[in-house]
Formats: structure tokens, C-alpha cells, sequence
């Protein structure tokens, strides 16, 4: 029995936020990742969006904690070294309708004071961006609005929270929980521990842990959300986020809307349909949904300034396509704080978009309101910077040199697409925290994400975490046990081993 | 920084670049240095263990690794200088070259540069295949490189989507690896390979080779557990009531190469959207002077044979253009390519050439057709085919000094 002051159950955005909020205070503190990895659910496959807050409905906790993230991030991304930029958020209008809905968009972001929201004419709009169509009517601007890679902020705040003494268990299941004695006594796959408090940031999964203490039952219904992936030849024509009102779209009102989003890595993403399904674990894109992007980007394309540069859809760069399951509350709002029955049990659940902008918001408010309730007393040693090397592909030519000076495995490009070093793959697997697998490399050093998508540099990878791990390649995993990505050995190579050893 | 000059700079050890090398050496060039990313020599020929290669050039039927072993020699004998473990980050239209390699930065002014960067594999994003990501789907390269270069196969039972050449080739060495090949899916009514890969890795063998079919959905949440099958309609849109569930835990993608032009994309070359290669003229020269291309970064060839064809002769118009250094151009004339002509090279003619081949592949599948070149509405050159197929690059040759007006290729009934 592993015993803690608090655990936090989810290694997702609000878990890594929560869990470097508590480590600001003289806690034993522990968070439990039932995935093989961080960040393996809903905060790995989104849109990497820093919301604005303009959408989100007054008065609902959403749209509080969206507008109090947001302004967190500057700060937060500096002090974690994680690219964050604020380019910005266009809704654009094609009808009068689509106006209509732009102008109660701009009284709900006034309501929620976003700052800085702007209602755009058609010739405001191509003053301060141009290249839209004459066939657009004006367009709601948000300044706010930001983009951050969210597996990259979520590895920085868990690396951050570990340097500042928080324990990280992955592969580590909890099966259930009881309340004895004060205590909480969590059962997981991997044994059991037991502690005084629980943040529960688990996701899709966080209604079950809520049932196993509070009889205030809660209910999470999986939303299924897909993106489709667009080469970086487009990033230089994608400064903002772009996007149609949602309540235009087939299907509309669960999204916020149809759009267009350039990410820090440079690739440029299309989506999101979002559809409710009953399979926590269903993560597969479907025909219909992909069809559903693909159709909305071939009508709407020619509205978008990028039509300038492509005048049709560059259906040619899409390079990929993924799905993640959200955290839909049964009732559309997050669930904050104390399961009023369970004392000690806080959840953070229901979190769905938008979770990645709030999460640093709402886990500073939790753990803060918890501290003093339950008198935590302030970690004197807490240390807010992580300090992290720069990408290879960042650095000046004079940086280049320095690195490659001090380690010449800078010098190997392993992954070409993504100018990606030898250096880079093995210090994400010597890491604390490092990549045990194919993809928790592509997460931690975007290794496979360019435009060959692993096609050569994954033997490279495999090769590189079989020596690093000291295990046969074919023993290396895509995402954990049973995604093993080759097979048995050769038999060509069989039949030689059998004739060196019939020679001996 | 190490900075270097060479006269003539190949970017790419693979057959393109070691034959240009090779050729422009011979032509009279001085110091040619070819960079390599890999740690060898010999580019994608390294894992191709199967025959089939180099009868053209050499007359003998070898492997691809003899085939390059061959390329490797000459290119030693020819005093080529190579840099291995060394990648190009950048090129200038002044050609300057930043590699960088374990010494660290490089920087290489070339008088003439020749890009021999080869192609890649289209992968499964590029195709959208709707179902999960899990391990066990990989292009056929990929597969090839871990079988031939690792040791390891991808699986136990396999389905192969697309009838490119090496998901042919693979099919048929996994059949000798006792592996169970379920399936081979092509989209279009006919096969993207060359028949003989058809007739020799795919008919030999009984492989059950479906056209008209593609997966709809992949299948499986950590390693693939099958794959949907789905006829299409002539317009390539799966026909519902069509699917089929196929058992497997690999789905092996040969669904077609993609030249590799991120260094000129970048430098801003003009590219030709229908090879995705550089628009070149019959020097093989682009749009840019003193930066040439050749082989598979050009446009995607079938043998490799071609390949060191067409590379010899742009290393040696490279060691011509760099003796020569012309500060004027020749004027250029357009090769149009007209109906059922896709992918053709050279774009462009210098006028007054004396011999000029033009390669392209037909848009589609012909029967009884006619291949026509045209110099304003004046036909120049014709020919009778019983059987054009995409899958094999056409060639014609042209000589004569005809070339003083645009030319229009096209596949007539």
C-alpha cells in the first residue's frame, strides 16, 4: 500500500495542471495514468485551441474559467518553456443569418468580457486580413484566441510538477475506491494506495469514479470528435483560427464550429464534427465523419483567404486524420469541487472543450480553495521553470553548432520531415518521464508526425528504443503492450542461424 | 561553421545520384561531392534483395543491393568525394548547400547543384482511411527496410492495399517467408505496377489480387485485427453493401510514391504540380540555373535502369553548364501534355536541340491507340500501341531540329 497525502487520477490537461498546482504546497502527492502514457485521452486529440471564451455560453462555469485560462497562458507557457502564440480567432459570416448569430457571439464575449472582441465589417475584415471573399459578410474577432500544443504543455507541466516532487504512476488502472477512516483506499491495477484527498481528472472515465464514493451520481457521455490533418505548406497562408458559427453547421450546436486552425508544430488542422457515442475507447475516425469535414472544406473553401494561394481545396496535403473521445457532461457544464458527499473527493469533471484554456484556471482555484480548507502549507522549495533544450529545428545556426559541439548526436537527423535528432529521441526516452514507445517519442519530439508520417524514420525510432530498452525490436510497441509493430524474425535468417549452429 | 566548394554538388547517394556523379566526373567536371543522409551508399536499392535490375545497363539480371554494390564501385573509382550520415537543411537558387552532420554545420558552395533526393511512400494519412491507429499498418518500403535491412517481419497474416511495385515485390516475399498474404486491393480497374511484377509476384503465387477495391475501414485497437474491403464505383466511391471483413494484423500500403522536393519547395523552385518534380528542360535543368534534377525526385520511374539513364545525362549537361558557365540561356519552348498524358518530362525544350526524349506516363488504360507529338497544329512524331497502362512510363524519342515551336503530346483512339 503506497500511502500519499493527495492522488490525482488522470494524467490529461487537468490532471497535470492540478497536479503541479499541488505541488506548490508540502504535499505527498501522487497522480495515477491508467494509459501507457501522459496525456493519452481527450487532451491529446484536439484542436490545440486557446479559446477565447467568446462562445461560451454567460453564467456558465464554462465560459468563467475559459476567459480566467486564457489569460493564464502567457505566463504559464513561459514559465514551461511551451510555444504558446495568440493569433487570433475570425467567426465569419456568409449570410445575414450567420451575422445575426455573429452579434449575439459578440454580446455573449461582453458578457464574459473577453477582451478586445471585435464585430468586423466586410471591408474592417480584409483591412486587418486580407484575402477573404467578397461573398463573406463580416466576421467576430477574437484577439485572444491562441494556439499551444497540448501533449507538449501537458508533458511540461507533469515534468514540472515531477522536478517539484510529485510521483507519476502510468499504466496504473484504478479499479475502485472506497472511503474508510478519513482515508480513501484506491485499488488500481498495480496495487493499491491509499490516500487523504482525490482530484479526479480522469476524463471520460471520471463518472465512474465519482460513483464509487459519492451516491451524487454524475454521468459522462463520450463525444467523438475527429480532426483531419493538412501538410505545413499551407502554415505560411494560416495565421488564425477560422471558423464558421457553429449553429450553420449540419449537426451544428455540439461543436464550436466547423474551422480551420494553424498549430505550433506548423501543420494546419480541419475540423471538428463531434458526434455522441456510447464506447469510451472508440477513437476510430469513420467515413462519415471525415466525409463531414471534407465536404463542409470543399463548399467553404473558396470563403477562406487561403483560396487566394490554393483556389481549391488542397485535398493533396492532407497527410492525416485522428479522433479523440470528450468528456460530455450530462449537464453541458464542467463539474467543479467537493462530491457533496465524499469529503476530500474533488472532481474535475465533465471536461470537455473548453478544457485545455480553463484547466490551468480551474485546477489554481481548486487547489487554492482546498489549501485553505484543509491548511496545506506552501512548498518553500517550489520551483515554477522548467527549464527545456530547444528543438533542433528552432535553433540559429549558431545554437546548431553549440548543441552538436556538445553532443554530436545533434548532428543525426533522424526524422527528416521533421528535422528531428538522434540527441532529441534519446533524451525523450532518458527522460523521467521518458517515451517507452513509438508514439510517446512522436509525442514528445513530433518524430513521424511530418508529411512521410514514420514512413522512414520508424525503423530508425524502433531501432533507437530497442537498444535504449535493451529489448528486441520486435518487442517494441506502438502504444503499450499488444501494439507491438513487427512480427516474428525472418525465417530466411532462421534457417541461417539453424545451419551456423548444425556447423557447430 | 566548415565551409567547402565543389564544382558540381549531388544531393542524394542513391542510383540518381551516384550515376550523375559518375557522369559528370566523366564529362570533365572537377570535384564532385555527393551528400548522403543515410549511412551508406545506395539509397532504397540497399533493401531491394530481390533481381530484376540492371538489365539494361548492365546487361545481367542482379539484385538491387548488386545493383547499387555496382554504382558504390564506380563511384569510388571515380574519385567522387561522399559525405555520409549528412543531411541538407537548405539550399539556395545561389546553390549553397547547409548540411549538417556528427562534425556539425556545413556550408557548400556548388557551381552546379543536381537534386537526387528519390521519393517517399505515400502513407495511410494521405489516404484517410476511416477506423482506428494501431500498430500494423505500414507502407511496403517501410516493410521492406525492416524484412531485408532489421530481420523482422511486419506480421502473420497480411492484407496489401494498392498494386504499386513494392507491395508487389513484398506480397511475393512474404509468400517465401511462409507469411499468409490475404489479399492485394487495387482502387483502379487495372494494376499501378508492371506487369511482370504482376505476372511474377502476384499470379505465380496465387495471391487473390481484387481491382476495383479498397479499404473502407482499418480495424483493431492496439494491433490491427482486420480490414474492410469495399468495391468502388468508376468514380472511385466505395458502393455500400459492399464490404467485405478480411481477418489480418498487417494492412501493407502501396499506394504510390511521392517525389521528395522539400529542399527546392523551399528554395522557391518552380515545380510542376503533375510529376511533383521540378519543371526541368531537356538539359534536365531547372527553372533555376545550375540546379538540376534527376531520378525519382523528378518524377517516379519504374526501373532503375531509366533512372541512371536520365542521371547520366544531367551530370553530364551539370559538368557541360559549369565549364561552360552560359550567361544566356537558350530560349525555351513548352511541352504541353495533352489528353491521356500525365507527368511529363521534360516541360520545357531548349530550342534548337538536336535529340530530345520526352517520358510520361497515360492518364489511364488504353486499347488501340495512337501517341501523337504535335509542333503547332503539325504532327512531328507518331506512333501505334496495342496497350498503354499508367503503370508504364512511355518514352519518345525525337531527333531532328524540329524544335522551334510549343509541342503537344497526347494519347489518341
Amino acid at each position: 500500500m503506497l500511502e500519499y497525502d493527495v492522488i490525482v487520477i488522470g494524467a490529461g490537461v487537468s490532471g497535470a495542471c492540478t497536479a503541479r498546482e499541488l505541488s506548490r504546497f508540502k504535499l505527498k502527492t501522487a497522480v495515477l495514468e491508467k494509459a501507457p502514457d501522459l496525456c493519452a485521452g481527450a487532451s491529446k486529440g484536439n484542436s490545440a485551441t486557446v479559446h477565447s471564451g467568446h462562445d461560451a455560453a454567460y453564467g456558465t462555469k464554462k465560459a468563467l474559467y475559459n476567459v480566467l485560462g486564457n489569460k493564464m497562458y502567457d505566463r504559464l507557457c513561459q514559465e514551461l518553456c511551451v510555444p504558446f502564440q495568440r493569433n487570433g480567432t475570425y467567426v465569419f459570416a456568409v449570410t445575414d443569418h450567420d451575422m445575426d448569430e455573429l452579434a449575439r457571439l459578440k454580446e455573449n464575449a461582453d458578457r464574459n468580457q473577453v477582451p478586445g472582441v471585435r464585430l468586423l465589417s466586410y471591408p474592417e475584415l480584409i483591412r486587418q486580413s486580407p484575402g477573404w471573399s467578397p461573398k463573406v459578410k463580416g466576421a467576430l474577432f477574437a484577439p485572444t484566441g491562441g494556439v499551444v500544443c497540448p501533449y507538449s504543455l501537458v508533458f511540461a507541466l507533469c515534468a514540472n510538477a515531477a522536478e517539484n516532487g510529485v510521483d507519476f504512476y502510468r499504466n496504473t488502472e484504478v479499479c475502485g475506491i472506497r472511503k474508510e477512516g478519513g482515508r480513501f483506499f484506491i485499488h488500481t491495477g498495480c496495487g493499491d494506495f491509499s490516500s487523504k484527498y482525490i482530484f479526479n481528472c480522469a476524463g471520460v472515465y471520471a463518472d465512474d469514479m465519482n460513483n464509487f464514493v459519492s451516491s451524487r451520481k454524475i454521468r459522462i457521455i463520450p463525444r467523438k470528435g475527429s480532426h483531419i490533418i493538412l501538410d505545413k505548406k499551407l502554415a505560411p497562408y494560416v495565421d488564425a483560427t477560422l471558423c464558421q458559427p457553429p449553429s450553420v453547421l449540419p449537426g451544428g450546436g455540439h461543436t464550436k464550429g466547423m474551422g480551420l486552425m494553424p498549430t505550433d508544430g506548423g501543420t494546419v488542422l480541419l475540423g471538428c464534427e463531434a458526434v455522441d457515442i456510447g464506447d469510451k475507447t472508440d477513437v476510430s475516425t469513420t467515413r462519415q465523419g471525415l466525409d463531414e469535414i471534407l465536404s463542409y472544406f470543399e463548399t467553404s473553401w473558396r470563403f477562406l483567404p487561403q483560396s487566394r494561394y490554393f483556389p481549391e481545396f488542397p485535398k493533396n496535403l492532407i497527410i492525416g486524420a485522428f479522433s479523440s473521445v470528450r468528456p460530455h457532461p450530462d449537464t453541458d457544464d464542467f463539474i467543479l469541487g467537493e462530491a457533496p458527499d465524499a469529503p476530500g473527493f474533488i472532481n474535475i469533471a465533465g471536461f470537455e472543450s473548453p478544457g485545455i484554456t480553463a484547466a490551468p484556471a480551474v485546477a489554481k482555484d481548486l487547489v487554492r480553495d482546498s489549501a485553505e480548507r484543509f491548511g496545506w502549507e506552501p512548498n518553500p522549495g517550489f520551483n515554477p521553470i522548467r527549464k527545456t533544450e530547444k528543438p533542433f529545428r528552432e535553433m540559429t545556426e549558431e545554437e546548431m553548432e553549440e548543441a552538436i559541439r556538445q553532443d554530436p548526436d545533434y548532428g543525426k537527423i533522424v526524422c527528416r520531415c521533421e528535422q528531428v535528432t538522434r540527441a532529441e529521441v534519446l533524451r525523450a526516452i532518458r527522460d523521467p518521464l521518458g517515451a517507452r514507445t513509438v508514439n510517446e517519442v512522436k509525442m514528445r519530439t513530433r518524430a513521424g508526425m511530418g508529411r512521410c508520417q514514420g514512413g522512414f524514420c520508424s525503423p530508425e525510432i524502433v531501432s533507437i528504443l530497442a537498444q535504449e530498452l535493451r529489448i528486441p525490436m520486435n518487442q517494441v510497441t506502438l502504444c503499450g503492450a499488444g501494439s507491438e509493430i513487427l512480427g516474428k524474425e525472418s525465417c530466411l535468417e532462421e534457417s541461417q542461424e539453424e545451419k551456423e549452429g548444425s556447423g557447430a | 561553421m566548415n565551409e567547402m566548394s565543389y564544382d558540381i554538388a549531388v544531393i542524394g547517394g542513391g542510383c540518381a545520384g551516384m550515376a550523375a556523379a559518375c557522369a559528370a566526373k566523366e564529362a570533365g567536371a572537377g570535384r564532385v561531392l555527393i551528400l548522403e543522409r543515410a549511412s551508406w551508399l545506395g539509397g532504397v536499392l540497399r533493401q531491394c534483395i530481390h533481381n530484376g535490375f540492371g538489365i539494361h545497363q548492365f546487361q545481367e539480371d542482379l539484385t538491387g543491393t548488386e545493383y547499387a554494390g555496382r554504382l558504390i564501385q564506380m563511384t569510388k573509382e571515380a574519385g567522387i568525394d561522399v559525405l555520409t550520415d549528412t543531411t541538407v537543411l537548405q539550399i539556395s537558387k545561389e546553390r549553397t548547400i547547409l548540411a549538417v552532420n556528427r562534425n556539425g554545420l556545413i556550408r557548400i558552395q556548388a557551381g552546379a547543384l543536381l537534386i537526387a533526393t528519390g521519393c517517399r511512400e505515400r502513407p495511410r494519412g494521405a489516404l484517410a482511411i476511416p477506423g482506428t491507429r494501431p500498430a500494423g499498418v505500414m507502407t511496403a518500403g517501410t516493410a521492406q527496410r525492416f524484412l531485408n535491412l532489421e530481420g523482422y517481419l511486419p506480421g502473420k497474416e497480411i492484407v496489401i492495399l494498392g498494386s504499386g511495385d513494392i507491395g508487389l515485390i513484398m506480397a511475393r516475399q512474404f509468400i517465401l517467408e511462409d507469411v499468409d498474404v490475404k489479399a492485394v486491393a487495387e482502387i483502379l480497374p487495372y494494376s499501378s505496377g508492371l506487369t511482370r511484377n504482376i505476372v511474377q509476384c502476384i499470379e505465380d503465387f496465387q495471391i487473390p489480387l481484387y481491382y476495383n477495391t479498397t479499404v473502407t475501414r482499418i480495424e483493431g485497437e492496439k494491433r490491427v485485427t482486420g480490414v474492410v474491403l469495399s468495391k468502388v464505383d468508376e468514380k472511385r466511391r466505395p458502393i455500400p453493401g459492399t464490404e467485405r471483413f478480411l481477418c489480418c494484423d498487417s494492412l501493407i500500403l502501396s499506394v504510390g510514391l511521392i517525389p521528395e522536393n522539400e529542399l527546392l519547395w523551399q528554395a522557391g523552385v518552380p515545380m510542376d504540380p503533375g510529376t511533383g518534380g521540378a519543371i526541368v528542360d531537356d538539359t534536365y535543368q531547372s527553372a533555376v540555373p545550375g540546379i538540376f534534377a534527376c531520378g525519382n525526385a523528378l518524377h517516379v520511374h519504374d526501373l532503375a535502369d531509366y533512372v541512371v539513364q536520365e542521371s547520366q545525362k544531367a551530370g553530364r549537361s551539370a559538368a557541360l553548364w559549369v565549364k561552360e558557365q552560359p550567361k544566356d540561356s537558350a530560349p525555351l519552348i513548352h511541352v504541353q501534355a495533352g489528353n491521356g498524358v500525365r507527368g511529363l518530362v521534360p516541360q520545357k525544350i531548349r530550342a534548337g536541340s538536336a535529340a530530345v526524349s520526352l517520358q510520361f506516363r497515360p492518364a489511364a488504360r488504353y486499347q488501340d491507340c495512337r501517341i501523337a507529338v504535335y509542333s503547332d497544329d503539325r504532327i512531328i512524331f507518331q506512333k501505334k500501341e496495342r496497350i498503354l497502362t499508367p503503370g508504364e512510363m512511355y518514352s519518345i524519342h525525337l531527333k531532328g531540329t524540329c524544335f522551334e515551336k510549343d509541342l503537344k503530346v497526347q494519347v489518341e483512339p
